[in-house]
């Protein structure tokens, strides 16, 4: 649990709000969170008392055994489920608050295999359906589509009136995380993006969500796959049977190594050849590019 | 390594393959060739698309052929009704989300249900399901809700149900996309037993390490064969890889990226093994 302060101790004075410049990104922070889903015979706690901040731009991997609790405290803090105990703060702000409605809105969730979930007959109908529920007037709700097609590298010259069924199954996953970023998040929250997808998708995805960092968003990614969240996220929660194991910086000491052995998890391939190498894993490159330079 | 010249007919043997989705404008598989032998092990690669999931479907005579020129798996014509019928027995088929494949209310009785259909004897069933549970090391679990376990034990019980019935060939699409790596390992361990028994294997993946050491990788491209051979063959070919939406083993990347900042190592190392050979060879 050291891991937690570690974490706060990280994070800035004040979260910058959506209009403080340079802070594109929400923070959020969770106090004491619980939620458990209703079974016939007993309830099933499904996330029990985790806390955890993450401040705005910064960028968090979720992960965890199957079954940890991952997909839940996803939907918990995208406000699809309210929490039984314990609060979900955006910047700062309690639920009670005034204006907390609109940042949820701010908050972007995509789902595990969302294309599941594409319905409409163009694929720019599909992505606007988010913007024009929120009551955008419909230049703002066309100009966010097209930004949105653009940043997953689906040109809307090319895809806005295709049929969504029509795309292959990789195009189907970037339309639907259109649909999420065409809405603007400031925290977008991700579920496995990454499962069954092609690896050149995979590429494409990566480098979509870097570019969405470096924009300043705030990301948190549940993900089984450590090598991407190496990849992609500064720092790492674990949880185990839906409490918190850990949270903060990686951590690859035989302590770390420990702990991520005992929730089911592995070290990243480039932290192993680092240790294996000789040299210090802490320091291991996030990706193939930054280790053929330091290898140089 | 390759297909020995047995006299044995092979256990798919498909030629001219060709299926059509109700309503598609174009063919999910296009005229695709496909021999498998015994004791083979065969990894499919291809993008999002490629036909990966519908071959498995169609090998595994769950669907009908829209046209083939010859479409047998083991030996039974998977154009006719009663050979898809035949075929189900003999070919195992594992999807990637164990979920859709687990039906009863405890773990050995989800092992047991495919003998049962069979209608085996009560004692053989008992038989042969204990000996799936330790194989798989499910014995403690045996009694065990099947929706409460977690993704690996889950996938390790939908392929203990199986193998329960005595398979010649197996199709295995993406068994491990949802598992964490402690059950991903744990899949890939049991794979890697059935394979060393001899069983034939249709192995569909996106992870590019797990087709690393399969005797043959197939490729496909928009539903036909773009590339068959082994999985160097296919790594070092950039441009291929490329173009098929693909990937090479992170040791690979490496590899690759090192040669462009022309400290280019000796061959294409696929595994963190032969990548720490070559490092050491290349200092």
């Amino acid at each position: 649990m050291s891991g937690f302060q570690a974490v706060a101790g990280a994070l800035p004075g004040a979260p910058g709000g959506p209009d403080a410049p340079g802070a594109a990104g929400m923070s959020l922070a969770c106090g004491h969170v619980s939620f458990s889903y209703e079974e016939a015979r007993a309830p099933i706690p499904a996330v029990r008392d985790v806390s955890f901040e993450l401040r705005a731009g910064g960028s968090l991997a979720l992960m965890g055994a199957s079954g940890s609790g991952k997909s839940t405290l996803l939907q918990v803090v995208r406000g699809l489920d309210a929490p039984e105990s314990g609060a979900v703060l955006l910047d700062g702000a309690a639920p009670t608050d005034a204006g907390y409605a609109a940042l949820q809105r701010e908050v972007g969730l995509v789902f595990q295999a969302p294309e599941l979930q594409l319905f409409a007959s163009t694929a720019r109908d599909d992505v606007a359906f988010g913007p024009r529920r929120l009551g955008w007037p419909e230049e703002r709700v066309t100009s966010a589509v097209d930004t949105a097609l653009d940043v997953v590298g689906l040109p809307p010259a090319r895809f806005a009136e295709r049929h969504p069924y029509a795309l292959s199954g990789g195009e189907q996953r970037r339309l639907a995380l259109a649909g999420v970023l065409a809405m603007r998040p400031r925290l977008l929250l991700l579920d496995e993006p990454f499962v069954s997808l092609d690896p050149g998708t995979r590429r494409q995805l990566v480098e979509i969500l870097h570019r969405l960092k470096a924009a300043g968003v705030t990301l948190l990614l549940a993900t089984h796959d450590v090598d991407l969240a190496w990849a992609l996220c500064d720092e790492l929660l674990v949880l185990g049977e839906g409490r918190l194991v850990a949270a903060g910086p990686w951590d690859f000491s035989p302590d770390g190594g420990r702990l991520l052995a005992a929730n089911r998890l592995r070290e990243p391939f480039f932290v192993e050849l680092w240790r294996r190498l000789g040299r210090d894993p802490q320091r291991a490159p996030r990706n193939a590019a930054e280790a053929a330079e330091a290898l140089s | 390594m390759s297909p020995s010249p047995d006299e044995s007919a092979p256990l798919f043997d498909i030629s001219g393959l060709h299926y059509r989705y109700a309503g598609a404008q174009a063919d999910a598989l296009a005229d695709l060739d496909l021999e498998v032998h015994e004791g083979e092990f065969v990894a499919v690669l291809g993008a999002n698309g490629s036909g990966k999931s519908t071959l498995a479907r169609l090998l595994g005579g769950l669907d009908r052929p829209t046209a083939a020129r010859r479409a047998l798996a083991c030996g039974h014509d998977l154009l006719a009704g009663d050979g898809r019928m035949a075929a189900r027995r003999d070919v195992g088929v594992l999807f990637q989300n164990p979920e859709n494949q687990l039906v009863a209310q405890c773990v050995e009785d989800d092992v047991a249900f495919g003998l049962e259909n069979l209608a085996w004897p009560a004692t053989d069933i008992g038989r042969r399901v204990d000996e799936m549970l330790a194989r798989f090391g499910l014995e403690a679990l045996r009694l065990r809700e099947p929706h409460m376990l977690s993704g690996g034990q889950k996938q390790r019980t939908a392929l203990a149900g199986v193998i329960a019935v005595p398979r010649r060939v197996l199709v295995l699409d993406e068994p491990t996309a949802m598992l964490d790596p402690a059950g991903r390992d744990e899949v890939l361990h049991a794979v890697r037993e059935m394979r060393a028994e001899g069983l034939a294997i249709v192995y569909i993946t996106q992870e590019m390490d797990e087709a690393v050491g399969a005797d043959r990788v197939v490729a496909l491209e928009r539903g036909t064969e773009a590339y068959t051979g082994d999985a160097g063959g296919l790594f070092t070919d950039a441009s291929l890889v490329r173009r098929l939406g693909l990937g090479v083993p992170a040791a690979g990347e490496l590899a690759l990226a090192l040669g462009k900042r022309g400290h280019g190592l000796p061959g294409l190392p696929l595994t963190m093994d032969e990548l720490l050979d070559a490092l050491g060879a290349a200092t």
